[in-house]
């Protein structure tokens, strides 16, 4: 992978150097963060705590632009993730009405806030669940992105040689693993069953986006592998090993969202056809199901540096069998809310995920003052509340957490 | 002699006619056809300035902001792009606006989180009457506001530092407005507000905006430094215009979404 990186900054590199119609314009960026969180019920440890250098660099030169985003992190809770990381690394070409972007990059589709429905080519970095920024939970992707670019419409096509998977906690150091970190019987994960990286298994879609006066949408199609593993068990003889086995499998979207405003809102919506999916079971092979995803929103902007938004959303599994793990009917919403003081400098702000189906809920709330033009100081609590579902897993990890910010 | 008098008295002719057709045209503007004319005053087709704000409180602490700016009339509407340069928090955010002349049509607002590396679709009315980045300005005041948002009538002329103006009161038709009227001194050369007067619906004075540094760049009137003082609390803000270009080579593509994402340098 380095040796890909190399071969593609020469490239890069090149283009710039060889090109000698325009002065390159160079630009270095970023921030230094440090972020520790202390869990407030017994034994009361550390959670989270690590420090990061989060660089950014930016090249243009005529139509040519290169951009690379990388984080050095020291993690004294997790020290394996301690060490240097490249997020972004990209070229991009531009015309009057061509985009193209090729390189390790982030990609956004759809409406939703924290949610996936459309969202499903960058994977998730779950390595602290949703106890982290959302920005930084997303996961680059090795992509090949051209965009046609009109005022009022642009239509992309995206295609991804070798797909990346999300990153599942499951080893016994991290309070965030999703499996029991400790008792009987002892648990042999297996997380190493990629797929071959052949043509076959490349990821490919495309996206047509309208920008109309009074409303937004998009269409979009996608071939793509489900980033999130599905998980078989087995025992040994003497039951005292279980077996689980993470296994990938693609799928394929359709997909539509859009956004109105409306006065004071902005409503949205997102829905996204999952074909081919592969659900977990209770025995041990997972079972192809269709499902139907979709979501509505709305924000509110009253004025007075408020803003509220609340979002709604359902999958659906037509011809469910009871064997399946997930339910037939999987309900989540959220609920945000924040308001700015002090000329913008001080921000108060709270966004909740409640699990209707499981009686559930991550509350993360916090306090940001910039302090300075260039130094922000947050406090904040994340609450886990429920028995079952994704936040009941948590429900010992609500969390009191400080994090200092230099932008640079 | 005689030829002398004839002359002479055709020049006073002149002079008095000239004078007086002046005099006559004034009178003859009403409030909002000499707002019309400042909104219409030439300003070329497209644009770009750099502007650095300077945040100031009643402790004299100064924050900064930095943006770049780029617009285009599109007809009797207009298209901006906007590119926060500072504070790194927020640099390479993007705001892009269409903003209709037509009263009752919300603008179109979409807002580039770079963190997120999303656009999101924002509402086009509401924030109007927030203050931008947390200065004095409304983002109604760096936007450019249909003249029939308001009623105008000219109160009277007078000369601030030699210069002739019209002096214009704008009463919001919009009760939710956060001022109940404002008063604008508008200088007749150049079409340019010298000074405007924002009162709260009490009708107390709010905010003091000066304009100066008035000059011409690329055969175009421009004011390169905005000072607005919130007098009831103090605060002031100062922006500074720096590298304004007029009919500067950008299209209608220019102004997209894909584009907000891209950001700039």
């Amino acid at each position: 992978m380095k040796r890909q990186y190399i071969i593609l900054t020469i490239l890069l590199w090149s283009n710039f150097v060889f090109s000698q119609e325009d002065k390159t314009k160079l630009n270095f960026t970023g921030f230094i963060d440090t972020y520790h969180a202390v869990r407030t019920q017994s034994p009361n440890d550390f959670l989270s705590s690590r420090s990061r250098l989060r660089g950014e660099l930016k090249m243009l030169k005529g139509q040519s632009y290169f951009f690379t985003s990388f984080n050095v992190i020291h993690n004294n809770v997790m020290p394996s993730k301690t060490g240097f990381q490249l997020r972004e690394a990209f070229f991009e070409y531009s015309t009057k009405s061509l985009n193209l972007k090729i390189g390790r990059q982030i990609v956004s589709w759809g409406i939703a806030d924290g949610m996936r429905i459309t969202d499903i080519i960058s994977p998730m970095d779950m390595t602290e669940f949703l106890a982290q920024d959302y920005d930084d939970i997303k996961m680059p992707v090795n992509a090949i992105k051209l965009r046609w670019v009109k005022p009022k419409m642009n239509f992309e096509v995206i295609y991804i040689p070798i797909p990346t998977f999300s990153i599942i906690p499951y080893e016994t150091d991290n309070p965030w693993s999703v499996f029991p970190t400790e008792g009987d019987p002892f648990l042999d994960i297996d997380m190493d069953n990629k797929p071959e990286l052949t043509f076959a298994n490349s990821e490919y879609g495309a996206r047509f986006s309208f920008f109309l006066s009074g409303i937004d949408f998009s269409l979009s199609a996608l071939h793509t592998w489900n980033k999130t593993p599905v998980f078989t068990r087995s025992i040994s003889e003497n039951l005292d090993t279980v077996y689980v086995e993470a296994h990938h499998y693609k799928l394929d979207m359709l997909g539509l969202d859009f956004s109105l405003p409306k006065g004071q809102f902005v409503f949205r919506g997102e829905t996204a056809y999952y074909m081919g999916e592969f659900h977990e079971t209770k025995t041990l092979e997972p079972i192809k199901k269709n499902s139907l995803n979709w979501l509505i929103g709305v924000d509110w902007y009253p004025g007075g540096e408020w803003t509220v938004t609340a979002q709604y959303s359902h999958k659906f599994i037509p011809d469910y069998v009871d064997v399946l793990t997930e339910k037939e009917n999987t309900i989540l919403s959220t609920f945000g809310l924040t308001k700015k003081l002090l000329r913008s400098t001080l921000s108060l702000s709270t966004f909740a995920y409640i699990d209707i189906s499981n009686e559930g809920f991550f509350d993360r709330t916090s306090v940001d003052y910039a302090l300075s033009d260039q130094i922000h100081i947050m406090l904040g609590y994340d609450w886990f509340y429920g028995d079952a579902g994704m936040f009941g897993l948590y429900k010992d990890n609500s969390e009191v957490w400080f994090k200092a910010k230099y932008s640079f | 002699m005689n030829r002398l008098k004839r002359i002479t008295g055709i020049a006073v002719l002149i002079v008095v006619f000239t004078m007086s057709s002046t005099t006559i045209f004034a009178q003859s503007l009403t409030g909002r056809e000499i707002m019309q004319n400042v909104k219409d005053r030439p300003n070329g087709d497209t644009r770009y300035s750099e502007m650095t704000m300077k945040l100031i409180n009643k402790r004299n602490r100064v924050r900064e902001r930095k943006v770049k700016s780029y617009s285009m009339d599109i007809g009797v509407d207009k298209k901006t792009i906007m590119f926060f340069l500072y504070p790194g928090d927020v640099k390479g955010t993007g705001f892009l606006t269409w903003d209709y002349d037509e009263v009752s049509k919300d603008d179109d607002k979409w807002l580039y989180l770079p963190a997120m590396k999303k656009t999101r679709r924002i509402s086009g009315s509401s924030a109007k009457k927030d203050y931008f980045m947390g200065t004095d300005f409304t983002y109604d005041d760096m936007g450019s506001r249909s003249v029939d948002e308001d009623t105008h009538k000219l109160i009277r002329e007078e000369n601030i530092d030699g210069k002739k103006c019209w002096v214009v009161e704008s009463t919001s038709k919009d009760k939710q407005d956060i001022f109940s009227k404002k008063i604008t001194w508008i200088i007749q050369d150049c079409l340019i507000a010298s000074k405007v007067e924002y009162y709260d619906k009490l009708g107390k004075l709010h905010r003091e905006l000066l304009l100066s540094e008035i000059k011409k760049t690329d055969g175009f009137w421009q004011a390169h430094k905005l000072h607005m003082t919130n007098v009831q609390n103090k605060h002031q803000t100062l922006i500074l215009i720096s590298n304004p270009k007029f009919n500067i080579d950008v299209s209608e593509e220019f102004f997209t979404v894909s584009n907000l994402e891209r950001g700039d340098f």
